[in-house]
C-alpha cells in the first residue's frame, strides 16, 4: 500500500485525538459525578446516622432503642433499602431495623469508641450496600457508659442505576457530538481539498493528453504551484519548439554550403578537377551524418506532458496525399489502413518523421502496392494506449541476412544497407527513442514489412 | 522552357542557373521571397524551383500565394531542413515535388523535366508524336527511329512545341519563354528557326510536324502518342 491520502490521514489523526479527548473527559465526568453521587449518598448516611442517635432512649435491658415515632419510615418497613443496627459493644444486639427482615445483611462490626466507618456490604442475596458505622459511648441514667456501634446502611443498587443513566447519556451526547465533529470535518475537508483534488484530476487529464495545462481558478494558496506548473509545462514545450528550431538552422547553415559544393562539383568548373568525384561522395557522407544527428537530435523522445495525444488517421492522410503527389507517375495504390480512436502518445513530428521516412522506402521500392497499417495496442494498466504502425510494400524486399544489420544499433553510418538509405536507421532511432520497437519481415505483398510497435504507458 | 529558381543563397543560386542555361533552359533567378513572388507574378513560367528558407518571405507562402493567384506551373521545393512535416506542408501548399539539400544537379534536372512532363500532360519519359521522339533527359530527337542533329535553340522551340503538343503557340509566346529577357526580340528569328527545324525533321515534306496559323502562331500537329 502506498501513502494514504492528505484527507484519510487528517482524518484518521483528527478522529484519534478526538477519541482521546473525549475519552479523558467523559473519565474525569464520570469520576466527578461518582464523587458527587457517593458524596450524597454518605450525606444521607449521615444525616440518618444522626437521626438515630438523637431518637435513641434507653430501653429496660440495658440497651438502645430509638423512639418508634422518631424513626425515620424507612427503618420501618421491610426492603425498603435503609438499613440501622445499634449494637451494644458486648455483641448484644440492641437494636435491628425491620427493614433487615430477610436481607441476609450483617453488620458484623467491631469498632474503638469513638471511631467512624465507611465500608461497602453486601446483602444475603449478594447485592451491594454502603454503610456507615459509627462507636459511641453512651452515659445511662444511672451513671453508667457503655460503648454502642450505631450502624445504616443504604442499597447501592439505586446509586448504580443512576449512575449507569449518566455513563449512558454521557457516552450518547459525547458519542453524538464526536460523529457531529468528524462529520463536519470530513465535510470540511472535501471543500478544503476540493482545489487540491481539481489539481490531481487534470494532470491525470494532462498526463492522458487531454489537457494541456492546469486550469487558473484556484485559492491564492495554490497559485503558486499551478502557475508554476504551467509554467514548467508551457517552458518545455517551447523549449523543444526552440530546440528543434535551433536544430533546424543548424541543418540549414550545414545544408546550404554543402549544396553549393555539391553544385560547384558538378557544374562546368568542378567537372574538371580529377577529384571531383570523391569530394562529391564526402559531401554525401557529411549530409548523411548531418541529418542523421540531427533528426536524431530534434527527436522529443516520447510523451510530453501537456500534449495532446495525436490522431493517427489526421497525422497520415497528408503525408499519404503528399507521397501520392510525389510519385504520381508511379501509380502506386497506397493503402491506408488506421484503426478506429488511434492515437499516438508522442510527438507529432516524431510519428510524421516516422511514417514519413517508411512510408517514402516503400514508395520507392514498390512495383505498385503500398500499405500503411495503425494498429491500438491497449493494456488496461496503462493510461495511454499505444500504437503499432507497419508499412509494406511489394517491392524486393530486405533479405534476411540483411535485416540485423538495417537494424543495429551500433551498424556505422557508411556501413549502412545500400539502397535503404538512412532512412530506416533515423526511423529505428526514432522508435528506440519513443519507447518503440522495430521489426522487419516480409510482406504478404511480397516486399519488406517494416513494424514499429510503441508499447502502451 | 522558362524557370524561376528562388534562392538565397548566392553561390547556389548562381551555380544552378548555370548549369539550367547550359541545359538550354531559360532562367530567371530571385534570391528572396519578394523579389520571388514578383518574377512568379509577372513572368510567363513553365516551371519554378523554390527553396523552402527564404528571407522576407518564405517558401510556403510564397508557393500559397502564386497558387492564390492563380499560377499553375509546376513548383519544385528545395530544402535544407528535411523534414517531412515541411514537405508535407510544402505540398499541401501546393508544390509539386521537393528535393532535399545537398543535391546533384542531374537529381534537379530529372525532376525538373519529370514536372515539366506532366505539366505538359505526358506520362512517358520520352515524348513521341506520330513519327517523332523527343527524350527530354538525353535531348535527343528521332523522326522513324532516325536521329536528326539540332541546334541548341532547335531543340529548345521543338522541345517546347511537343510538350504542348496539340495546342497554338504564338511567336511572342515562344520568344517570351525560350529567350532570354536582355534578348533582342526579332519575330523573325522563331520564323527562321521554324523553317531549319522543319527541313531537319521533314526533308521530304512528307509528315508535316509544325503546322502555322496564320496571325496566330505554330501548333505542333501530330497527334501525341498515349503511354505504351
Amino acid at each position: 500500500m502506498g501513502p494514504r491520502s492528505l484527507s484519510t490521514r487528517l482524518l484518521a489523526s483528527v478522529s484519534i485525538l478526538l477519541i482521546v479527548f473525549f475519552g479523558i473527559t467523559i473519565a474525569a465526568l464520570d469520576f466527578a459525578f461518582r464523587r458527587v453521587t457517593e458524596q450524597a449518598m454518605h450525606d444521607r448516611l449521615e444525616a440518618q446516622m444522626l437521626a438515630l442517635i438523637s431518637a435513641s432512649e434507653e430501653d429496660s435491658s440495658g440497651g438502645l432503642q430509638p423512639a418508634p415515632e422518631k424513626t425515620e419510615e424507612r427503618l420501618k418497613n421491610p426492603g425498603s433499602g435503609l438499613y440501622g443496627e445499634i449494637l451494644r459493644s458486648d455483641g448484644y444486639p440492641s437494636w435491628r431495623s425491620n427493614s433487615l427482615t430477610g436481607t441476609g445483611l450483617d453488620f458484623a462490626v467491631q469498632l474503638p469508641s469513638g471511631q467512624r466507618q465507611y465500608r461497602q456490604l453486601h446483602r444475603g442475596d449478594g447485592s451491594p450496600v454502603r454503610a456507615l458505622s459509627r462507636s459511641i459511648a453512651w452515659e445511662f441514667d444511672n451513671g453508667v457508659t457503655r460503648t454502642f456501634i450505631y450502624s445504616v446502611a443504604e442499597d447501592l443498587e439505586p446509586y448504580y442505576a443512576q449512575l449507569n443513566r449518566f455513563r449512558g447519556q454521557l457516552f450518547g451526547w459525547f458519542g453524538l457530538l464526536m460523529l457531529l465533529l468528524i462529520g463536519s470535518l470530513a465535510f470540511l475537508l472535501r471543500r478544503l481539498l476540493t482545489p487540491l483534488r481539481r489539481i490531481e484530476h487534470e494532470i491525470e487529464e494532462i498526463e492522458a493528453g487531454r489537457m494541456t495545462e492546469l486550469g487558473t481558478e484556484y485559492p491564492r494558496e495554490l497559485l503558486g504551484v499551478t502557475t508554476n506548473l504551467n509554467t514548467l509545462l508551457r517552458s518545455e514545450r517551447e523549449r523543444l519548439a526552440r530546440y528543434r528550431n535551433t536544430l533546424g538552422n543548424l541543418a540549414h547553415s550545414f545544408k546550404t554550403p554543402l549544396a553549393v559544393m555539391r553544385n560547384l562539383l558538378g557544374g562546368s568548373n568542378g567537372r574538371e578537377l580529377a577529384v571531383a568525384k570523391q569530394l562529391d561522395e564526402q559531401v554525401g557522407r557529411m549530409d548523411d551524418i548531418v541529418k542523421y544527428q540531427l533528426k536524431r537530435a530534434a527527436a522529443s523522445g516520447g510523451t510530453g506532458l501537456g500534449t495532446a495525444p495525436i490522431d493517427v488517421r489526421t497525422a497520415l492522410e497528408p503525408l499519404r496525399a503528399a507521397l501520392l503527389k510525389v510519385y504520381v507517375e508511379r501509380n502506386i495504390d497506397c493503402e491506408l489502413v488506421v484503426a478506429p480512436l488511434c492515437l499516438f502518445s508522442g510527438d507529432r513530428e516524431d510519428l510524421t518523421e516516422v511514417a514519413g521516412n517508411l512510408l517514402d522506402n516503400a514508395f520507392k521500392w514498390s512495383r505498385g502496392k503500398v500499405r500503411l497499417t495503425a494498429e491500438r495496442l491497449t493494456d488496461p494498466t496503462a493510461r495511454r494506449d499505444g500504437l503499432r504502425l507497419i508499412v509494406e510494400d511489394d517491392g524486393p524486399g530486405i533479405p534476411v541476412d540483411e535485416r540485423a544489420r538495417v537494424l543495429d544499433r551500433g551498424a556505422r553510418l557508411d556501413e549502412r544497407v545500400s539502397g535503404q538509405g538512412i532512412g530506416l536507421s533515423v526511423v529505428r532511432e526514432l522508435a528506440q527513442l519513443n519507447g518503440g520497437t522495430i521489426r522487419i519481415d516480409e510482406s504478404p505483398l511480397g516486399g519488406a514489412l517494416i513494424e514499429i510497435s510503441f508499447p502502451a504507458t | 522552357m522558362r524557370v524561376l529558381i528562388v534562392e538565397d543563397e548566392k553561390p547556389l543560386r548562381d551555380s544552378i542557373v548555370e548549369q539550367l542555361q547550359q541545359h538550354g533552359f531559360n532562367v530567371d533567378a530571385a534570391a528572396d521571397g519578394e523579389e520571388g513572388l514578383y518574377c512568379g507574378r509577372e513572368y510567363a513560367l513553365d516551371l519554378a524551383i523554390v527553396d523552402l528558407g527564404l528571407p522576407k518571405l518564405n517558401g510556403m507562402e510564397l508557393i500559397k500565394k502564386l497558387r492564390a493567384e492563380g499560377k499553375s506551373y509546376p513548383v519544385l521545393i528545395l530544402t535544407a531542413r528535411d523534414k517531412w512535416q515541411d514537405k508535407v506542408e510544402g505540398l499541401q501548399a501546393g508544390a509539386d515535388d521537393y528535393l532535399a539539400k545537398p543535391f546533384h544537379f542531374e537529381e534537379l534536372l530529372a525532376r525538373m523535366q519529370a514536372l515539366l512532363r506532366r505539366s505538359g500532360g505526358w506520362a512517358q519519359p520520352v515524348l513521341r508524336c506520330g513519327a517523332v521522339a523527343l527524350d527530354p533527359r538525353t535531348q535527343e530527337v528521332t523522326v522513324n527511329g532516325r536521329r536528326v542533329d539540332l541546334t541548341s535553340f532547335e531543340y529548345r522551340i521543338l522541345e517546347y512545341l511537343i510538350h504542348r503538343a496539340g495546342e497554338v503557340i504564338s511567336k511572342g509566346e515562344l520568344t517570351e519563354r525560350l529567350y532570354a529577357q536582355d534578348f533582342d526580340r526579332d519575330s523573325n528569328t522563331i520564323e527562321v528557326f521554324i523553317g531549319r527545324l522543319r527541313r531537319k525533321l521533314d526533308p521530304d515534306d512528307s509528315i508535316k510536324p509544325i503546322e502555322t496559323l496564320r496571325g496566330r502562331g505554330y501548333r505542333f500537329a501530330l497527334q501525341r502518342e498515349s503511354a505504351a
